[in-house]
């Protein structure tokens, strides 16, 4: 069977109906969404009804999280303190905008999913604030999923598609000190795993404007990176509409989100 | 030999083992500084003496570099140094029981000293941690998986992790190995390959059980106080 993951939705409604129309279209009818559903874009009341109308399986994202929670990311997750100012417009927006009705059921969604050795989550099983970049440490990227008991590991957050497969791999320990001339030496094999990072519907940060999601086939075990095509104008329009800061706006028609990534992605937002 | 140094955990307010251990360092030679890897309180005994000694040491001693533990970070939880958190984890292993105790073991007068303390030491191309990078409860051990170790390693970015929680005294290198990863996006496919540098965690033990490292030849020693010494760490289970 195919299942499609889509992520980072960020209340861009025009990629959101494009990304669902492409699902449909293939005769997907398993979709599961790693959260992110509002913060930037202008429709976040309409995107969460259209995946609560969809009932799409959908886990939480560091901004939904904040959004019911209020800011739970320090300064640590801003690039610049410019950026970290409108990352706050953005919030109270956001925060303003929101039914109650439509936060509750962001407070409800879970942090995550899994579905026998398959995980989904927004950022990494650790946190939705960590980034799971595709040149991150491979023994640090085998860690979580490994630590999550998955086989794949299913994420989102870095708004870059990406399938990273984790194989052939060994660790060497010596315990040294154990007596007085030897050492003692075990080899642990590493099993293989795969993370698969959705990339982002509604603010892609790929290099182009196209909203991004994958299709995993659970038979055949292959994984599909999938670019949509959608009216970015209108959601830039939205945004400038809306009174939000016009940055969203030229961001997005440039197809590159180039704000909102500190500088350290590792680090880990313990607030 | 450029510099060696103590690591102690562990003491619960044992105020008379600090001291032989602090005996023990004034003939230990190239010791340089003192290390107390946290858990200076604990619910066993008032831990006042041993915490007003840290603070103040006496002429001659060395004076101890503390970061805070497992107890400590327990203690101020329940004290309302921790935001909204209390001591859930020590009432859900030890009871209501011993959250009393403990309360009753440190005078509130050390809260604020036990409250500026760091998380951990990062010195030369060690990190000094009572419990781990991820966490100050982390549990390590020989038997921990690689794969845990070498993260708690790549998250401080250091090459040696002095931990304390386990109790345990160990040594244990990361002696190599690699892993493959082939990564696939828009752009098409790269191959990576990581090797594991040599890098080593080292359980400094609790109590009475410490540890003297030398700096420069990158050597470990397990003492335990009163003069015994454990020349074998702990080895894989």
């Amino acid at each position: 069977m195919k299942n499609a993951v889509i992520s980072c939705l960020h209340a861009n409604l025009a990629a959101v109906k494009a990304v669902l129309n492409d699902i449909d279209q293939q005769g997907i009818d398993h979709i599961t969404c790693l959260g992110d559903l509002v913060g930037y874009g202008p429709q976040p009341n309409e995107v969460v009804e259209l995946i609560r109308k969809r009932a799409i399986d959908t886990c939480q994202g560091c901004w939904d999280e904040d959004i019911i929670e209020g800011l739970n990311a320090c300064e640590c997750s801003y690039p610049s303190q410019l950026a970290e100012k409108r990352g706050h417009l953005a919030h109270e927006w956001t925060a303003e905008q929101l039914t109650d009705e439509n936060k509750n059921f962001l407070a409800g969604l879970p942090t995550s999913i899994r579905r026998d050795r398959i995980l989904f989550v927004h950022g990494s099983p650790n946190s939705q604030h960590e980034y799971l970049l595709p040149d991150m440490n491979a023994f640090a990227a085998l860690e979580r999923v490994e630590k999550a008991g998955a086989d794949i590991l299913f994420c989102g957050h870095t708004h870059q598609p990406y399938v990273r497969e984790l194989k052939n791999g060994s660790i060497r320990v010596r315990l040294k000190n154990t007596s007085q001339n030897n050492a003692e030496e075990k080899e642990m094999n590493l099993p293989m795993r795969k993370i698969v990072n959705a990339g982002s519907v509604g603010e892609p940060r790929h290099g182009s404007t196209n909203a991004t999601y994958v299709i995993h086939d659970d038979i055949t075990e292959e994984i599909e990176i999938r670019e949509v095509t959608y009216d970015v104008n209108q959601t830039c329009t939205a945004i400038i509409e809306a009174g939000l800061p016009q940055i969203f706006a030229w961001r997005l028609s440039h197809g590159f989100e180039f704000a909102e990534q500190a500088e350290d992605a590792s680090h880990v937002c313990e607030r | 030999m450029i510099e060696r140094w103590a690591l102690v955990s562990g003491l619960k307010g044992d105020l008379e083992t600090y001291e032989v251990i602090q005996r023990e360092l004034k003939n230990t030679r190239a010791v340089k500084t003192l290390f107390v890897l946290g858990d200076m309180v604990g619910p066993e005994r008032n831990c006042d003496a041993l915490l007003n000694r840290l603070k103040n040491p006496i002429r001659g001693e060395l004076q101890p570099q503390c970061i805070y533990g497992w107890w400590e970070e327990q203690l101020l939880a329940e004290q309302g140094f921790r935001g909204e958190q209390k001591a859930d984890a020590l009432r859900l292993n030890q009871g209501e029981e011993a959250v009393t105790a403990l309360l009753d073991a440190v005078d509130p007068s050390h809260l604020k000293w036990l409250a500026s303390l760091q998380f951990g030491f990062i010195e030369l191309d060690c990190g000094l941690i009572h419990g781990s990078s991820a966490n100050v409860g982390d549990h390590l051990t020989p038997e921990t998986s690689p794969l845990i170790l070498l993260d708690r390693l790549t998250r401080l970015d250091v090459n040696r992790l002095f931990t304390a929680h386990s109790t345990k005294q160990f040594h244990l290198e990361l002696a190599g190995g690699e892993l493959n990863s082939q990564v696939k996006d828009l752009n098409g496919e790269r191959q990576y390959q990581q090797k594991v540098s040599k890098q080593s965690i080292i359980g400094i033990g609790a109590g009475p059980n410490y540890t003297i490292y030398d700096v420069g030849s990158d050597k470990t020693q397990f003492l335990s106080a009163g003069g015994q010494c454990n020349t074998s760490g702990n080895g894989f289970a």
